[in-house]
């Protein structure tokens, strides 16, 4: 009997074998050197059906605990948000879904006009006029910004804040390991988690190809000397970069207006469920400059005609940039990216449109205003750890609480709540320290019962 | 291809105007590139080396890209780039159209013409080559 | 002869669909959000939006917007993808269904190690199956993409030389006919690229590899099959020259579906493996992605895969994310890789099992070759190399004969296929072959299939002798006709404002 994923049975290759006058299939494989050739089974499970297979799936994924069954704080890089069901079921549609890199764009409009969406959309989040059509995450395009810096300004530092995202930093430094570009971390404010602008003033030489802020930062505050930092580094001829949760910019100012050259960042939060960290999508955009977008990493989606001239329509462009045409040379070897995430955050975006965003900006906002004032009230704790602006994630402060966060954290879960993420190991110098994401998930009750349970436990 | 000038075994060709030197590629180039979208012009100053047989970075003066190649421009003779054509930048397909007049790419000052130009072909030579090419 | 065959197009006068952009009106929404807390945010005012210009639709226009783009879209559920080296094997739905649990998008990487054991364990496993599919010792399922995981793979060699001491090797070799991803990811890392032509064979000339092959030698970055689908036979003295320098073997996976079960890179030699999650183990391409590029390694290279590995205590029967490696490279993306792809491939290993992956490359490679013997006998395409012997699950035409004869090259040939309601193969890849086209048909492709592909490439050859103008004018059955990817380049639009910029509007 034939699999249900291979037509041509043992009957028809063998029918086939007879055609092409090939005695065995055996024959085919003759080439592989006996020494190699594998003749023995792979230790691998027997085959399944659909319905053991699933049985057998369901069993182990039964072990997961999913953050919907608990009431969950966690964000920190990848961020949990309501994802509409047209937009599940609309990037489901196969032909989107088993389709590949438009090669052919006569019949791959549909996937190119929805990445050219895409790369709209995001200009307009960030206030870019050119953005690539996906990245793998924030992290790799972080590395790939610092080395497009170094490309465009042919120097050799690129400058990050102290408080970067670890994972990200660690990532960066084995992107420009290439090169061996120097990283330089530029520290902070104690209290208000601010970067400090004399310290950065005096690392901008004339060897340093970037400047590097997150905004919101890592930490969930933001940073309101942007315009400064932007100017900085302009005069010093460093291009800015501006790092993203694209999920804020409804509610807060586009990068671009306040002088970045060129933007990235994690574009999961549209549309995208949170899947354990993966897939992601790393956005990755700048401003309309030819040494900017000639240096630009990734694929490019353009409005053209077709050759009369009149009917619109989407092609590739720019393929000498890339891998497949300039290889050792290319901006960057990156070939399938993370495309279908990025038609997932269009059809999110259209679906929000610019008051929805703002509205869904304001939600988070709010229920994390709301949540950080009600654990004020909560004795020992240090809410948030910076005096600054927050947008949806800010840190909590645990040294006077008279137990361990992990402790506390085993309490809460006890309680069926996931609490925020232990900063300890990544930033000794903030003492015990949790960070904590809210979003528009959270209802009043949900952080009224965090309160409830904090309260208990800390007795 | 033109008389009066000289070429290269990379299809760039070199006239000599007194003190400096004009550099373009040749119609043969244009024509395997196919569309020229783009010139990536070298910056003035920057110097560069005679194209010997085995190619070296020192000896590129930019790029030309159609929308399936790119090709690195060969220097045909040592020295530096005194001017760029500027028309390219909006309007590259000048290399297609007009290959050895509008299309020029840059003019150099050459540090050792008279001895370097000996290293290159005259036009019936670069004939000859075209012909063994195929 | 199937020619009927018409994409559905959506359009009204000069243009297709319209853009989103171009679509709603002021005051629709595609969203319903619960009621907000009232809240004085402490935002300044100078880090507030004043203006965002987005697409006001309803869900009603959202989901007739992206249903009409989809319907100008081909993938492999709607007929023949014979993409050379991609791979383009039908996805099961089982797959796509498993990947939608609960379980599976709604766990959070920092989440308790306690709650997310199913995660642990479904990743532990599918390393194990890759490390026994590949000869290796351990795998890491982080890189995100092919050429993501060809660059991991690099910084492992770098690493690797320079715990040895061993600092002088700069140099990665690659072959002619190697994916561009190959050299782009060893560039990334810093190498200095060492290319080595191919024989008359079409395989790795092992003269100038040995000539190539020196103490500068990092590593040499080999498919095999190779790009032209022909299994590099010498592959164990290739292992024994470049060990012989001092480098190591990488193998690019993208070909693996070509000896599934036949052969196994880390028995030919290959110290690092690469596999194509989205290619060989049947995860969908989703039109550029998301797929995962997992590394495999032997065992003097383990300690320096990136961060966390994750381990199982037999003790306590419990799995751990170990971030305690020393030698580690450290991040190269965030978590753990991409998890809802993952859950994919360790299903369709099942449900394939030791067996069905063999019948694989049996009936992949066979299709292949049936497709090689009886496209041999069309004429106007040749085979460039080896034309007596077999090729494994993917075969490399040239159009030449037939550009001589009529002027008609491999990309008219290509774009009329499209008519025929098929995918083109790759075309102008591998570089080696002049005018070429790179056919895979998989596994999963019928007799039937095959031979009307045969059958349309025979009346394509006909066609450009008696009408050469059809083929240039082709495709025609397709939502738009060929376009203007000159223009495109040379006047970049690149998104909606730059749209509307030059359109003054």
């Amino acid at each position: 009997m034939g699999h249900p994923y291979i037509p041509n049975t043992r009957e028809i290759r063998e029918q086939m074998l007879r055609e092409i006058g090939v005695a065995s299939v055996d024959e085919l494989f003759a080439d592989i050197p006996a020494k190699i050739r594998l003749r023995r089974k792979l230790k691998l499970p027997g085959q399944m059906s659909e319905l053991e297979v699933t049985r057998h799936v369901h069993a182990i994924l039964a072990r997961n605990r999913p953050f919907t069954k608990m009431l969950s704080f966690m964000g920190g890089g990848v961020w949990p948000h309501q994802i509409p069901s047209h937009v599940k079921e609309l990037v489901r549609r196969s032909e989107f879904l088993t389709s590949y890199t438009p090669y052919q764009p006569e019949v791959s409009q549909g996937m190119l006009q929805a990445l050219f969406e895409y790369q709209s959309m995001i200009c307009e989040l960030t206030g870019m006029d050119v953005a690539n059509s996906s990245m793998y995450d924030w992290s790799t395009s972080l590395g790939e910004a610092a080395l497009m810096c170094s490309r465009v300004t042919g120097r050799r530092k690129f400058i990050v804040p102290a408080l970067i995202d670890p994972e990200r930093f660690s990532t960066l430094r084995n992107y420009v390991s290439g090169p061996d570009l120097e990283l330089i971390k530029i520290s902070y404010d104690k209290g208000t988690g601010q970067l400090d602008i004399s310290q950065l003033r005096k690392e901008l030489g004339d060897d340093v190809a970037g400047v590097y802020v997150e905004n919101p930062s890592y930490l969930g505050f933001l940073e309101t000397q942007v315009d400064e930092v932007a100017n900085a580094a302009h005069k010093a001829g460093a291009i800015f970069v501006v790092g993203v949760n694209p999920i804020s910019l409804g509610l807060l100012k586009a990068p671009g207006d306040y002088g970045a050259d060129i933007v990235i960042g994690e574009g999961q939060p549209l549309g995208n469920p949170v899947s354990f960290g993966g897939p992601l999508l790393g956005v990755f955009a700048c401003r309309d400059e030819v040494k900017l977008v000639r240096q630009m990493p990734g694929r490019l989606i353009g409005m053209t005609t077709a050759l009369d001239g009149k009917t619109r329509g989407y092609a590739m462009v720019l393929q000498t940039r890339e891998q497949h045409i300039r290889r050792e040379r290319a901006t960057s070897s990156i070939c399938s990216n993370e495309a279908l995430c990025a038609v997932t955050a269009a059809v999110y975006l259209a679906s929000f449109g610019p008051r929805g965003l703002r509205e869904l900006g304001e939600a988070c906002a709010a229920n994390a205003s709301y949540a950080m004032r009600k654990l004020r009230t909560l004795r020992g704790l240090k809410v948030p750890i910076f005096d600054a602006p927050h947008f949806n994630e800010f840190t909590v402060g645990y040294d006077d609480i008279g137990m361990s966060l992990a402790k506390l954290n085993a309490g809460l879960l006890k309680r069926d709540i996931h609490g925020g993420k232990p900063l300890r190991g990544e930033f000794p110098e903030l003492g015990e320290a949790a960070l904590m994401c809210v979003t528009e998930l959270h209802t009043k009750d949900d952080i009224d019962r965090l309160i409830n349970a904090l309260g208990e436990i800390l007795g | 291809m033109r008389e009066g000038l000289s070429y290269s075994k990379d299809h760039e060709w070199v006239k000599l105007e007194g003190k400096l030197a004009r550099v373009g590629v040749t119609d043969y180039a244009q024509h395997k590139l196919g569309d020229v979208v783009y010139v990536e012009l070298p910056d003035v100053g920057k110097s560069a080396l005679q194209l010997k047989e085995k190619k070296s970075k020192e000896m590129e003066l930019g790029t030309v890209e159609s929308i399936k190649a790119v090709s690195a421009v060969y220097s045909p003779l040592s020295g530096s780039v005194k001017e760029v054509n500027p028309a390219l930048n909006e309007r590259p397909e000048l290399v297609n159209t007009s290959p050895y007049d509008e299309g020029w790419i840059c003019l150099l000052e050459p540090s050792d013409p008279h001895v370097e130009i000996k290293n290159l072909m005259l036009a019936n030579e670069y004939a000859e080559f075209l012909k063994s090419l195929k | 002869m199937m020619t009927n065959y018409r994409q559905a197009r959506w359009a009204s006068d000069s243009l297709l669909e319209p853009l989103a952009f171009e679509l709603g009106k002021p005051g629709r929404s595609g969203y319903t959000l619960p009621p907000k807390l009232h809240e004085q945010l402490k935002i300044p005012k100078n880090l507030l939006r004043e203006k965002l210009e987005l697409p006001e639709l309803s869900e009603v226009e959202v989901v007739r917007h992206y249903t009409h783009l989809s319907q100008m879209n081909y993938g492999v559920d709607s007929g023949f993808y014979p993409l050379g080296s991609c791979t383009m094997k039908y996805n099961p739905k089982i797959c796509e269904e498993l990947a939608c649990l609960e379980e599976v998008e709604c766990i959070h990487p920092h989440q308790d190690e306690e709650t997310v054991q199913g995660a642990l364990e479904l990743m532990y496993k599918l390393e194990r199956f890759l490390a026994e599919i590949a000869g290796v010792d351990r795998v890491c399922l982080h890189p995100s993409a092919g050429a993501h995981g060809e660059f991991v793979a690099m910084l492992l060699t770098r690493a690797y030389h320079k715990f040895k001491g061993d600092v002088s090797r700069n140099q990665v070799i690659v072959p002619d006919s190697a994916h561009g991803t190959n050299p782009a990811s060893a560039a990334m890392a810093g190498y200095e690229i060492v290319t080595v032509p191919s024989d008359g064979r079409g395989r790795v000339d092992l003269k100038a590899l040995e000539a190539a092959a020196s103490e500068h030698t990092a590593a040499l970055m080999l498919t095999n099959p190779n790009t032209v689908g022909l299994f590099e036979d010498k592959i164990l003295k290739i292992a024994e020259v470049i060990h012989g320098a001092g480098g190591l073997l990488f193998y690019d996976g993208a070909n693996l579906n070509g000896i599934l079960g036949e052969a196994r890179p880390g028995d030919m030699g290959f110290d690092i493996v690469h596999f194509n999650l989205h290619k060989t183990f049947s995860t969908p391409h989703g039109g550029g992605g998301p797929g995962a590029g997992p590394i495999g390694v032997k065992d003097e290279l383990e300690k320096f895969l990136p961060v966390p590995v994750i381990e199982y205590e037999e003790k306590h029967k419990r799995y751990h994310l170990n971030y305690d490696r020393p030698h580690s490279i450290g991040k190269v993306k965030a978590f753990y890789g991409n998890f809802r792809v993952l859950v994919k491939a360790y299903a369709y290993i099942l449900l394939m099992g030791a067996e069905g992956l063999s019948e694989v490359a049996e009936a992949a490679v066979l299709n292949a070759n049936y497709i090689m013997r009886k496209l041999s006998n069309v004429r106007g395409y040749e085979l460039k190399f080896d034309s007596i012997g077999s090729c494994k699950h993917e075969v490399v035409f040239s159009v030449d004969p037939l550009k001589k004869e009529t002027g008609i090259c491999a990309k008219d040939v290509a774009k009329r296929l499209l008519d025929f309601g098929m995918y083109a193969p790759t075309y102008y890849f591998p570089p080696i072959v002049s005018e070429a086209l790179m056919i895979e048909p998989t596994e999963c492709e019928p007799k039937e299939e095959l031979d009307r592909f045969v059958e349309a490439l025979k009346e394509i050859a006909g066609e450009a002798r008696s009408n050469p103008e059809k083929l240039r004018s082709a495709p025609t059955s397709t939502a738009i006709g060929r376009l203007d990817e000159v223009k495109a380049s040379r006047e970049p639009i690149l998104s909606w404002r730059m749209y509307r910029r030059q359109a003054g509007r």
